[in-house]
């Protein structure tokens, strides 16, 4: 049995929470309370690839073939005039099984939380766990320096918030301006993140949005990212994400396939850019079209040297396995299709990924369908095509989640 | 002779009905109905419950709170408890959708809406005045009740609707019925208002909208938004900020 966290970790947000809730029953204040809540239970099936060059026969990664999955995701708030105070516990407990083992991880921790003082009508104070990511970018959030998979890849997944402490001026409805002084990397993570600063500027028109971002992380070089989006008319949508940046550390690997790879620390300078487009039809579906220039990632040379190297060494393969990009080519396509998502009735959405780079394709779908007032069912399905020596079917070829959540109370 | 005097008096009374009309101030008559849907207000709270009818068959119930200054507003889901905590921000033509545990705003357009016949404008507050060029077309008993009826011009092409027709009560100068076109001049919905609610603003109490029904022109769909525990109020603007919508 491995343990993710302490188990003692087990319900310390929520009793935080409901220490909260005491606390401001027991005052008799106008404290302004509410909370919600989803508990969610699902299933997962991964069709994995045996001769994989990553993870031959899974002995390098040992992932699950398939898992079970219970979670509650809580809301909490408490609001009084100026002051508002929020935070979001999550509780997981997970069994998985391989052919190597069966094991269970269990964890408990505040995803979210903040304290926002509203100190002038223009002026906001924050502090907290937040997540900072932003732009208008579906596939990945390249004008953040903490984020790059925002998840849409897999809409079950939940990003965990920043320590952060931040001003907001926000003078009027059109202009806002933010530094944000980030004390911690929140939960389960490498504490990477610990004393950045970061200035952001947004500007917003009537058909236009945008902001520029700035960051310093001790150890690397300065973060440069900006995003906006025009509204062409009520069906379209046209939108850019960029940034120039270096990365913590980055797996270098030379075109020659007889050197080793080398892990650099910090990475070179390079410059991300993500082109999109969404069209909306009268029926409320639309279609969204993205181009992603990932500056980080390999070019056809170095990732065919990649699982070359995975393929000679089992050293090389779980170095390659451990430490490549967040994706390992330079160029992508990100088609979606999806249904309007404010119908409350059901929601479902086609995404197909191209990598260009190496001509692999991975296609998703995400579908809920409401069962009652506070019951969804839902599923995610990835179905991979290409060969072992390209990305999207380097590890799995299928993989599905079925499952249902329950809106509390 | 008598036939000339009956036309003679015909045309004085022709044009003094002219004058009547032309002497009523059509856009003033806009801005001040405007009023009695949250328009050129400081800013206004209210919850709204929204109802859709397809084919007499109730399609969809929900529950929102809504903040709204001039063409910024947010709009937070109360029910249904599955959609809890989402929240849909407008500031002018640019609108996001965000839930509890989506990774960031998702930018969303206008043709996305929110509820059957509702589009996103209809929850928040209503500035004709703004948006469009108002003439008088007339006047009509609507209901046992005398009414202008304003032919409304969009000024520029971001309004939702290019051509409104505009019912306003003479006695009470609030909005009762509106038909909007489309470009082409097809009749696209139908809505009517009521005002059983009131604001104390400026030292006056001002009848509030408390009810709007809208109507599909084609198919036999209903969208009713009943307003209530209105309260106007200043919003900072921090509160349409993005980063604040998490």
């Amino acid at each position: 049995m491995r343990e993710k966290s302490l188990v003692s970790h087990l319900g310390a947000s929520l009793l935080a929470g409901l220490c909260l809730t005491d606390s401001l029953i027991a005052a008799g204040s106008d404290w302004d309370f509410s909370w919600n809540g989803e508990i969610y239970g699902y299933m997962s099936s991964m069709d994995l690839i045996e001769d994989s060059l990553l993870n031959p026969d899974n002995q390098i990664a040992q992932l699950p073939e398939k898992s079970a999955s219970a979670e509650m995701r809580f809301n909490l708030k408490a609001e009084w005039e100026m002051l508002r105070m929020s935070m979001r516990p999550i509780l997981l407990a997970q069994e998985n099984r391989n052919e190597f083992d069966t094991w269970q991880e269990r964890d408990a921790y505040l995803s979210q939380w903040q304290i926002r003082l509203q100190a002038a009508p223009s002026l906001g104070l924050s502090g907290g766990r937040e997540v900072l990511n932003w732009g208008p970018g579906q596939f990945c959030s390249l004008a953040s320096p903490f984020y790059f998979d925002n998840g849409r890849n897999n809409p079950l997944r939940e990003l965990s918030g920043v320590d952060n402490l931040r001003l907001l001026w926000a003078p009027n409805r059109s202009q806002s301006l933010s530094a944000t002084w980030i004390t911690g990397s929140g939960h389960d993570q490498a504490d990477i993140w610990r004393d950045t600063w970061l200035l952001k500027a947004e500007g917003r028109g009537d058909e236009w949005a945008g902001g520029l971002v700035a960051s310093g992380t001790p150890g690397l070089e300065t973060f440069a990212g900006l995003y906006g989006q025009y509204t062409v008319n009520d069906a379209l949508l046209v939108y850019v994400e960029a940034s120039s940046s270096t990365l913590p550390e980055t797996l270098l690997s030379p075109s020659d396939e007889t050197q080793p790879f080398r892990l650099e620390s910090p990475s070179q300078r390079r410059t991300d850019a993500l082109l999109g487009t969404s069209y909306t039809f009268d029926s409320g579906q639309s279609l969204i079209f993205e181009y992603i220039h990932y500056g980080h990632g390999y070019d056809a040379e170095e990732a065919e040297a990649y699982f070359d190297r995975a393929e000679a060494s089992l050293l090389w393969a779980t170095q390659a396995l451990a430490f490549s990009p967040p994706i390992l080519g330079q160029d992508y396509l990100y088609l979606v299709l999806q249904s309007n998502p404010l119908e409350t009735s059901g929601y479902w959405r086609l995404m197909e990924t191209h990598n260009l780079t190496d001509h692999s394709n991975k296609l998703s779908a995400y579908g809920e369908y409401q069962v009652s007032d506070s019951i969804t069912a839902f599923a995610f399905a990835e179905i991979s095509e290409g060969g072992v020596r390209q990305e999207f079917s380097s590890l799995y070829r299928s993989a599905l989640t079925l499952g249902l959540k329950m809106a509390l109370p | 002779m008598k036939l000339y005097l009956q036309w003679l008096l015909t045309a004085i009374l022709f044009l003094a009905n002219g004058q009547v009309i032309a002497e009523v101030d059509a856009q003033q008559l806009l801005k001040t109905a405007d009023h009695a849907r949250g328009g050129g207000l400081p800013g206004i709270v209210w919850e709204i419950d929204l109802t859709t009818q397809k084919n007499d068959k109730l399609t969809d119930t929900q529950r929102l709170e809504v903040r709204a200054v001039d063409d910024a507003s947010v709009a937070e889901t109360l029910e249904p408890s599955r959609f809890r905590g989402s929240k849909l921000l407008q500031v002018g033509r640019n609108m996001w959708l965000t839930r509890p545990g989506l990774s960031k705003p998702v930018p969303i357009s206008s043709r996305q809406r929110l509820s059957g016949q509702a589009s996103n404008g209809d929850i928040a507050a209503t500035n004709y005045a703004l948006d469009y060029n108002a003439s008088l077309d007339g006047e009509e008993t609507l209901d046992g009740e005398p009414c202008y009826i304003l032919e409304l011009t969009a000024r520029q092409k971001k309004v939702t609707y290019d051509r409104v027709r505009y019912w306003i009560s003479v006695s009470r100068n609030v909005g009762v019925k509106a038909e909007y076109y489309s470009l082409s001049g097809k009749l696209l919905k139908t809505a009517r208002f009521e005002y059983g609610n009131s604001i104390d603003y400026n030292g006056r109490l001002l009848p509030f909208i408390s009810m709007m029904t809208i109507r599909d022109a084609l198919i036999d769909e209903v969208t009713t938004m009943k307003f209530g525990t209105v309260e106007v109020r200043q919003i900072p603007s921090a509160e349409f900020d993005l980063g604040a919508m998490q």
